[in-house]
């Protein structure tokens, strides 16, 4: 509402700037004596040299001839400008400046405005951003940033890597979460855990394919305990992607076999056995007795689940979150060319070059009938480096 | 002096010193300029060894060696072709191995290229013109540029090179928001 | 909310100049003095809107506000504060939008002190100004807004391309604009002649205040560019011939020009036509020059992004603007009357000759500058002109001019007295002689023609300087009368003396660094020494460090006088890395002593632990810079005096002087 109000005073200044000068009557003082007084200053400027002996009388005389004649040709040619109204032409063409300018200032003005402007937009200065909200209420990329700042300050703080690589695995942030399990392997040791971990991070940052470096990292983690579920479940995808579906088979049957009857990710593992033929074992042990089952490496085998399921859930909820509105409303009401424009920018910054292609084919095809807002799509398009 | 004979003084006086500006400028011309070759325009234009040139393409990666001296050897590619150059002096602060630059000197009898200067880009979005119009032109422009950008070979996404097929154009180095 | 109202700024100051573009000319057009008072009010309002707006832009940048996509790409929140200020217009939009701020502070500076003008001219000024305001902030709004917004801003930004954080970046482009952009005053000024189709003497009384304070700004800001460059790019080179650089210097060659055809026309009456041309041409160069900057046909540090549908628009504000400009200049020249006669050899002569030089001049730099890029559009051969050509062409036609400088002040109006004038220069030239043999016997090495460099630096300014002691009558008379007869000269006398010194000034400082320059390059391991000039330099080792927004790898050197113990001074040149840009610079050390330099350079570090360096002994290099110092501050002398000072008519003798028109005619 203020900033409407901003905008308000702001076109009455505008408007007040030329309206009032408008409004007021010239004395006709302001008549055309400018020129006159230059050529004058100029001969008295001539008597000075000649005073202080610059100039020989011959010279100066020369001189003021040619200035006097420059003063006479200048009195003659000055007009009386009028400021009354020149007859009713003046008067009219004052009065269609007075409400051309009051209408089509504000009107034109604001039109141009709503064309380019983002008026929803509150500015958002970093401080502002970075102080600490109620917790839960904070986008996880402000937590990111701070926690970074952190690292930056303290980078051998090993739990602080720990803490973040899950967060930029779901993030999508597929490098630096490989560098913070790096580090976090580093500086607080090596265990199976940590070494299935940064095989996982590896194999997001390569597309899914399990890479060579990965393949080492879950083989790693094997030699120091045979059972790690993750370590076990990415190898079996190594077999599978190597299209030994046989030995994925084995190695997924017996970690279906060894799982717990309620361990959250059993049904994942079964869908990937599924996936290759094999049979799903029943579960090895009762559920009644799952109290007293020797603790499954719960965490990390809530890890894979969650890795999984949050960085498509959870990552898809955040793009959601963040565009899903404008995205669907887009759907339903595709003639907002300032809607698509906005969820091209927005694709872009969260780094979905595919998807904003998309929109940009959507958008396309919601003006293919309007040129000139096919054009401005294809301005943004280029100007983000889409193009094609 | 009358109206008429003043003028003519100035036109021919205005007119003799255009023409000698002209001859200035035309001598200069024929002596003073560069021409600017890729790799390939040096192979293919068999141009003499000891004719001042520009050489511009990609900083072939693996091959930069350091002598004594602040002796340098790298080679210059653009895909197609490669000319190893040897310079002597300090490379320019963004003188980097699969990076764009261009290099000013002649060709020696052995076909090694002798720069006498070497000229990197200003900062990471620029990449010299004639360097990229020079891989454009052998269709090496994009996938090069976009690895060598991504400095590692291993953070490249598998479907780059697609995508260059695609946007071949790419010289809107500010790449925006991505 | 601010970036918006920032936004919203711009829209309206693009609405009062189609405002102010249209009404006063109108009014002009029917003599009607309320429509032509429209201009004033209404330019400085625009300025005010713009202003607003650019401040909005660099609030947002020091509150670091990532939802501006212009601070998200171009700023970093860990900068320094001035850099986030200087960031700002450290961009193609932010640079854009300070060129039309500067635009619309010339308009209003109009407004403001133009209160001695014809109402009807001031009311054309204003228009063709707002013309030219208006086609630039419709560009900004269609292809180069500063004020797009990101809906989910990201919380770091790109930083701003690390060769500009540098308090250059303070300086330079600021004072460029202010001269480029100066020349439009100048420009409008010959349009709105053209359009009421009468010039007369007072008209270039009327222009050559802004074309001083243009030409001044345009000469510190190129000055103030060449030392940046000097210092920043680590290479030690001042002046490279490089195509952007080429676009400040043609303005600058044509703008000087102007001042000088301007003073022929204020005086005599002559040189009309000729100088509307000239203003005409300067501003077009400065709008050529911001079209090779911004349009991307050059890639350089000042293109800052290039993007084709910009280049057309500059391209078409630029045809527009210069052809309509040359069109009603071909249309309504035979309308100016011809003014005073002159002999060949007078004062008008000898600025027809500075013009005629200048302008050929200029044009060797246009071919040099635009025939490559002419070249590759038709014929797709790419080829570089560089400093070879330059000198070849440029220098010949400048050693002219420089052996003219001297005498053009001292010859007689109408008709001069050429024997005289060289008679009264033959001391300054004895001395210049005297210099070129001193030179050849004390040095030994550097290029034939060096000596005679500094002998023709040494005349220029000497003869510079005759002009003063023959008006005071130094030596002739005594010391109190040409004391008080100094006193009494015209301010503009001192400051023709001072910017022509000036030149030779420069010229020592441009002969001697290019001719005594030594340079040393090494690799060296800690506690190596090298010896350059009479200097002994010794690298004590590396040290790293941290910045606010990169890492830098300090090297020591100290130094001594060769032969002696005492250490004089410790130079401590850095290379940064930055890594949000993953990019790095190089920054010299440099020691001055008097107005010589000795520039340290960093490479790299080698596997071997020792440590690539330049080393550079630049002898009088300071007096560069120093020369166009004194050229401004002449310009500045000139500009205060009291028959040149903006507004010098009183109101009073303005009332006084129509009660007296009827001054009867002579003949």
């Amino acid at each position: 509402m203020t900033l409407w109000m901003a905008f308000l005073l702001m076109t009455a200044a505008a408007v007040f700037a030329v309206l009032w000068p408008l409004s007021r009557r010239r004395d006709a003082v302001q008549a055309d004596p400018s020129d006159v007084v230059v050529y004058r200053d100029q001969l008295e400027e001539i008597a000075r040299d000649r005073a202080a002996g610059r100039i020989a009388e011959t010279e100066a005389e020369a001189a003021r001839v040619e200035v006097s004649r420059r003063l006479i040709a200048a009195a003659d040619a000055s007009e009386p400008i009028s400021s009354k109204p020149v007859g009713p032409a003046g008067l009219w063409r004052r009065r269609i400046a007075a409400v051309a300018v009051l209408v089509a200032l504000p009107v034109g003005c604001g039109a141009l405005y709503l064309a380019f402007g983002s008026p929803q937009l509150p500015a958002q200065p970093l401080a502002a951003r970075m102080e600490p909200q109620p917790a839960g209420q904070q986008p996880v990329a402000e937590l990111v940033t701070r926690v970074e700042g952190h690292l930056e300050r303290n980078p051998d703080d090993g739990q602080g890597w720990e803490v973040v690589a899950p967060v930029y695995l779901r993030l999508g942030r597929y490098a630096d979460a490989v560098r913070a399990r790096q580090n976090a392997l580093r500086l607080l040791g090596a265990s199976a855990a940590r070494e299935a971990d940064l095989g996982e991070a590896l194999v997001a940052a390569g597309n899914g394919v399990i890479t060579a470096d990965a393949k080492a990292a879950f083989d790693r983690a094997l030699a120091r305990d045979a059972k790690d579920v993750k370590a076990r479940y990415f190898i079996g995808l190594a077999a599978e992607q190597d299209g030994r579906r046989d030995d994925a088979a084995k190695i997924w049957s017996a970690l279906a076999a060894d799982a717990p009857s309620d361990a959250p990710w059993l049904g994942f593992v079964r869908q990937a056995l599924a996936r290759v033929g094999g049979t799903v074992p029943a579960p090895a042990e009762s559920p009644n007795t799952n109290m007293a089952a020797p603790a499954a490496p719960g965490p990390s085998a809530a890890d894979v689940a969650a890795a999984k399921d949050m960085s498509e859930t959870d990552r898809n909820e955040m793009i959601r979150g963040m565009v899903a509105r404008l995205a669907d409303r887009l759907r339903t009401e595709p003639a907002d060319l300032e809607g698509w424009l906005r969820l091209l920018r927005a694709y872009m910054v969260l780094g979905q070059r595919e998807k904003a292609m998309e929109a940009a084919d959507d958008a396309r095809r919601a003006f293919a009938a309007e040129p000139d807002k096919l054009r401005r799509i294809d301005e943004l398009v280029k100007g983000l480096g889409l193009a094609g | 002096m009358t109206r008429k004979q003043r003028r003519l003084v100035l036109i021919g006086s205005g007119l003799g010193v255009l023409a000698i500006s002209v001859g200035l400028v035309l001598s200069a011309l024929k002596d003073s300029i560069v021409f600017f070759n890729s790799p390939t325009d040096i192979v293919e234009k068999k141009v003499a060894p000891g004719t001042r040139v520009r050489l511009g393409g990609l900083v072939l990666p693996g091959t930069l060696q350091r002598g004594d001296a602040l002796q340098v050897r790298f080679e210059v590619s653009d895909g197609k072709t490669q000319i190893p150059v040897s310079y002597q002096g300090i490379l320019p602060d963004l003188f980097r191995e699969g990076q764009g630059v261009v290099t000013e000197g002649a060709l020696e009898p052995g076909g090694t290229f002798k720069a006498s200067s070497v000229l990197a880009k200003h900062d990471e979005n620029y990449m010299p013109k004639e360097v990229a119009d020079a891989l454009k032109k052998t269709g090496h422009w994009k996938d090069e540029y976009e690895k060598a950008k991504a400095g590692k070979p291993g953070t490249v996404k598998p479907d780059v090179g697609k995508a260059a097929a695609t946007t071949p154009v790419a010289d809107t180095p500010k790449g925006s928001v991505q | 909310m601010i970036p918006e109202l920032g936004h919203y700024a711009l829209v309206l100051a693009f609405g009062l100049a189609l405002v102010q573009a249209i009404v006063p000319i109108i009014g002009a057009r029917s003599r009607d003095a309320t429509l032509m008072g429209v201009a004033a009010p209404t330019a400085l309002a625009q300025f005010g809107f713009v202003a607003f707006s650019f401040a909005a832009l660099a609030a947002s940048y020091v509150v670091s506000d990532f939802s501006v996509l212009n601070v998200f790409e171009n700023s970093h929140s860990m900068m320094p504060l001035i850099y986030k200020l200087t960031s700002t217009w450290g961009n193609h939009e932010g640079s854009m939008l300070l060129w039309v701020l500067i635009l619309s502070l010339f308009g209003a500076m109009v407004a403001v002190f133009g209160r001695n003008l014809p109402a009807s001219l001031k009311a054309n000024v204003l228009g063709v100004q707002a013309w030219i305001a208006a086609a630039f902030y419709l560009f900004i709004l269609m292809t180069s807004n500063p004020f797009m917004r990101i809906a989910q801003p990201p919380l770091e930004g790109r930083d701003l391309n690390p060769i500009l954080q540098d308090m250059g970046l303070a300086i330079h482009p600021p004072m460029l604009y202010l001269g480029y952009v100066g020349f439009s005053i100048t420009f409008s000024f010959a349009m709105a002649a053209l359009i009421e189709g009468r010039i007369d003497a007072a008209w270039a009384r009327w222009v050559r205040p802004w074309a001083l304070a243009a030409w001044m700004f345009l000469t510190l800001g190129i000055s103030m560019g060449s030392y940046w460059a000097y210092y920043e790019l680590g290479w030690g080179g001042w002046w490279f011939w490089d195509p952007v650089e080429n676009a400040s210097l043609m303005p600058w060659i044509a703008g000087t020009a102007l001042l000088h055809s301007a003073v022929v026309m204020e005086k005599r009456d002559a040189l009309k036509v000729w100088t509307v041309l000239l203003a005409i041409l300067t501003f077009s160069l400065s709008l050529i020059g911001t079209f090779l900057v911004r349009s991307g046909v050059l890639t350089s540090v000042h293109t800052f992004a290039s993007d084709p549908s910009r280049g057309i628009f500059i391209l078409a504000i630029l045809t527009v603007f210069i052809g309509g400009a040359l069109a009603l200049f071909a249309w309504r020249a035979s309308l100016l009357r011809q003014g005073g006669l002159f002999a060949p050899i007078s004062r008008e002569g000898a600025l027809v000759f500075n013009n005629l030089f200048l302008t050929t001049a200029c044009a060797t730099v246009f071919v040099g500058t635009l025939y490559p890029l002419a070249l590759d559009a038709l014929t797709g051969e790419k080829i570089s002109v560089g400093a070879p050509f330059f000198n070849a062409t440029f220098a010949p036609l400048f050693l002219p001019l420089l052996l003219a400088a001297p005498f053009g002040p001292l010859l007689a109006w109408k008709r001069g007295d050429l024997y005289g004038a060289a008679q009264r220069l033959m001391w300054a030239a004895g001395a210049g002689l005297v210099v070129v043999a001193a030179t050849f016997a004390i040095m030994h090495g550097g290029p034939v023609l060096a000596p005679f460099g500094m002998g023709l630096a040494l005349y220029v300014i000497l003869g510079a300087l005759t002009d003063i002691a023959e008006r005071t009558a130094l030596w002739r008379a005594p010391w109190r009368t040409s004391l008080q007869r100094a006193r009494g000269l015209p301010r503009s006398v001192w400051g023709t003396a001072f910017a022509h010194a000036g030149l030779g000034v420069c010229l020592i400082g441009i002969v001697c660094e290019s001719s005594w320059n030594t340079e040393r390059i090494a690799a060296l391991k800690p506690g190596a020494t090298v010896d350059i000039s009479s200097y002994q330099l010794t690298f004590d080792g590396v040290t790293q460090r941290a910045g606010p927004n990169y890492r830098e790898l300090l090297a020591k050197f100290s130094v001594r006088h060769a032969g002696q113990a005492e250490t004089i001074a410790v130079l401590e040149p850095a290379k940064r890395n930055f890594p949000s840009r993953n990019s790095s610079t190089t920054e010299a050390a440099l020691m001055t002593r008097g107005v010589s330099q000795l520039y340290v350079s960093l490479g790299e570090p080698n596997e071997d632990g020792s440590i690539s360096v330049r080393i550079y002994h630049k002898p009088f290099v300071l007096l560069i810079w120093l020369g166009t110092l004194v050229m401004v501050f002449g310009g500045g002398l000139s500009l205060s005096d009291r028959r040149l000072r903006v507004g010098a008519p009183k109101p009073a003798k303005a009332k006084r002087s129509i009660e007296k028109p009827s001054l009867q005619p002579a003949e």
